[in-house]
């Protein structure tokens, strides 16, 4: 009520009629606010973009995650095993509505998985079962639909695991086969589910498992913000240029492995580029040996592959969509090779 | 007594007057203190920004900005051409009718187009396009004298060479004489549509909050009934028995005189306007046309002076020339340097009113000759909409 009313004193001090109020308007959030992307010098690497980028920072705590954490957290979930001494691992997701701030100062009324999009990055093992209790928080219809295999009943599609407000649901399948996969809403209208962030990587090892490395999820996303049919924010894992202000530590000589999957709207095609470097191509992730050796690869809606890669060097190092649309547009990172 | 009676009257009188507005005073109190209709409004805000000024230096674009929707407005982000782009903003923060400057550093390059998109906190775009990305006039000597140079050549010159079609019309017959009035008329019609349509134009672009239409209208009825007031006070003044007559010979110069001035400020305001926001290029053919389009401006002023019977000192011409011709360097100095739409709408407003008035005396003046009812007449009103139209395509 006070705001209103100091709004309402606001209009008025703009009108002329009331000088005092003018004062008021002049307070609150105020100054100039710098470039964005902090980039001279040492951190950040965009100073030589000019003034490319987004001006100021996102609020990672009011969001309820970070950058990092998308990066490099996995929900392996809660362990046991069954009488036959299969591994049985139990994940826990809810759908929830909330207001991600994707830009700094851009809010978008996100639909998520555990508070956050992407929804949090599913890990097993090939062979393991697999049990997702879903609860729908929601006042909308949703699923969750796993790329995988797996029985029909456990498709997470309308008629097939669809969970209405307030119900609970447990997808139920043994994961298989392995690679870089993903999960996302599969209700109607699907444009919308997708789009508004119900999506998530869903990971499986290889039985043997693989060589050590340090492992990235990696989810190439956008948002239309303004709902008209076009993105105003492409990303990698959500916020617009997130790991261009704080480029992501790595180091060099080590084994990176990043699992890239692309759940763009909109746009048919996301690509991932790195600079002065070449990545082995896991094609899905589902061999054990690579299927080619680029530096550009370029992805469909829930295409999805692993690449690996070393670096030689250490300083910044770009990695970007090849589409300089979505670069300028926030799909924008650096590595920091140490 | 009585009279302090009667004061004590007066002063009641004037309470009583005031009662409704106390009444009304109280119950915006009420509503503030409780506003019954918050509930209404859960809904997502009305975000609208008016983009008032675009200024171009090298290598940076300056916006001033106005919220002109009903609710408050973040601006979050600025993006050039399909980027996020660096920038400075006073306080991003806008009330209703609030405005704001944005600074962005920007390689912007001559002669293409620019997309400038404001983000807001809620994700809405409001994008401001500029179709020829061109310096914008600085406020230097220099400039201020292309300006004023560009005023004299297509207001003040070619309506001063008008005014020497006077010895010609004083040789005309009567019926020559009723055909440069009617084309006077056809001429002063012309220019109310011209300045009819200019002004709804500026409406358009003017901020939503301010109705630029409405700042338009009243202006044009403002100008209209001063120019209505004034022409009777002069009437009356050379009338008989109180009745005003109709304006003749050097009052009635004049009046269309000023407003073919105030016109001619409207138009210089586009003018300048247009060449500060790169819309159109200053070429030849624009100022030629202009040019030749308004030299007969200067003719519409001298049809009533053409008897022979009335001799206006020489100043008078020089007067004439100055209210009509003059404007246009100022309006082309405003518009090429500060003006928001708004203050243009007001501008050809003010030119519509004053014509719709002119164009009534010399209807009533040329009346009264008969001189319109003739052939000649009609030919003549039709030849000055005619003349117009094709000068006017010259500039176009």
């Amino acid at each position: 009520m006070r705001v209103a009313r100091r709004r309402f004193l606001r209009g008025l001090g703009a009108a002329g009629l009331a000088g005092g109020a003018g004062a008021l308007a002049s307070q609150g959030r105020s100054g100039a606010r710098a470039a964005a992307v902090p980039g001279h010098g040492g951190h950040g690497g965009m100073g030589a973009h000019g003034g490319l980028g987004a001006v100021g920072t996102v609020d990672h705590a009011r969001n309820g995650f970070t950058p990092r954490q998308l990066l490099t957290e996995f929900d392996t979930g809660a362990i046991s095993k069954d009488a036959s001494g299969r591994t049985v691992r139990e994940y826990e997701l809810f759908a929830v509505n909330k207001e991600i701030e994707v830009a700094p100062g851009v809010f978008f009324p996100a639909w998520t998985y555990n508070n956050r999009v992407p929804g949090p990055s599913i890990r097993a093992t090939e062979g393991d079962r697999v049990r997702v209790h879903f609860t729908n928080g929601t006042g909308h219809l949703h699923t969750i639909h796993f790329h995988g295999i797996h029985p029909a009943g456990m498709d997470g599609v309308p008629g097939a695991g669809e969970v209405g407000p307030g119900e609970t649901f447990i997808y139920d399948f043994i994961a298989e086969p392995f690679g870089t996969h993903l999960y996302h809403c599969h209700s109607a209208p699907l444009l919308d589910h997708i789009h508004r962030g119900l999506y998530g990587a869903f990971i499986v090892d290889p039985k043997g498992g693989r060589p050590d490395a340090n492992e990235m999820i990696m989810v190439m996303n956008a948002f239309d913000t303004n709902f008209d049919g076009e993105n105003e924010v492409y990303a990698l894992n959500t916020i617009a240029f997130a790991y261009a202000q704080e480029p992501i530590a790595i180091e060099r000589g080590r084994l990176q492995r990043a699992h890239v999957i692309n759940i763009t709207e909109f746009d048919p095609l996301n690509s991932i580029h790195l600079h002065a470097n070449f990545f082995h191509v896991y094609r899905t992730g589902t061999k054990l040996v690579p299927d080619d050796f680029t530096d550009v690869i370029s992805m469909i809606q829930a295409e999805r592959h692993m690449i690996e890669f070393t670096y030689q060097h250490t300083g910044q190092f770009m990695f970007h969509a090849h589409q300089t649309e979505f670069v300028e547009l926030g799909w924008m990172s650096f590595f920091e090779v140490s | 007594m009585a009279v302090r009676a009667q004061q004590r009257g007066g002063l009641s009188t004037a309470l009583i007057a005031l009662l409704p507005a106390a009444i009304i005073v109280v119950l915006v109190g009420l509503f503030l203190a409780f506003n019954p209709i918050a509930s209404l409004r859960e809904v997502p805000p009305v975000e609208a920004v008016a983009f008032e000024q675009t200024v171009l230096t090298p290598n940076r674009i300056e916006l001033r900005i106005r919220n002109d929707g009903p609710d408050e407005v973040t601006i979050a982000q600025v993006l050039v051409n399909d980027a996020y782009w660096a920038h400075t903003i006073g306080d991003p923060t806008l009330g209703r009718l609030e405005t704001t400057t944005v600074a962005i550093p920007y390689p912007w390059d001559d002669g293409l187009p620019l997309s400038i998109a404001l983000l807001t906190s809620t994700g809405v775009t409001i994008t401001h396009d500029v179709e020829v990305a061109a310096l914008t006039p600085r406020t230097d000597a220099r400039t201020i004298g292309i300006y004023v140079l560009l005023g004299l050549y297509i207001g003040v010159i070619p309506v001063a060479v008008g005014l020497f079609w006077l010895p010609a019309l004083r040789r005309a017959s009567d019926r020559w004489l009723g055909f440069f009035l009617a084309f006077t008329l056809g001429l002063l019609a012309f220019l109310l549509i011209d300045a009819f349509a200019e002004g709804l134009e500026f409406a358009a672009q003017t901020a939503a909050v301010l109705d630029g239409l409405l700042l338009f209208a009243i202006s044009a009825l403002a100008a209209a009934m001063a120019l209505v007031a004034l022409g009777d006070r002069l009437g009356r003044e050379t009338g008989s028995a109180g009745q005003p007559r109709a304006l003749t010979g050097l009052a009635l110069a004049y009046f269309i005189a000023a407003g073919i001035g105030l016109h001619n400020l409207g138009e210089g305001l586009a003018v300048g306007a247009a060449l500060a926001a790169g819309e159109v290029a200053l070429g030849t053919f624009l100022v030629l046309g202009f040019a030749i389009h308004n030299t007969t401006e200067g003719l519409a002023i001298v049809a009533p002076i053409r008897s022979k019977a009335a001799r206006p000192a020489l100043w008078h011409f020089v007067a004439l020339g100055a209210l009509a011709g003059a404007p246009t360097i100022a309006g082309a100095l405003a518009g090429g340097f500060t003006l928001s739409p708004a203050w243009s709408a007001v501008a050809f407003g003010i030119a519509t009113g004053t014509i719709a008035q002119v164009i009534w005396a010399v209807g009533r003046s040329a009346g009264r000759d008969g001189a319109l009812r003739s052939s000649f007449g009609l030919l003549g009103f039709l030849g000055g909409l005619l003349f117009m139209y094709a000068t006017g395509l010259l500039a176009g």
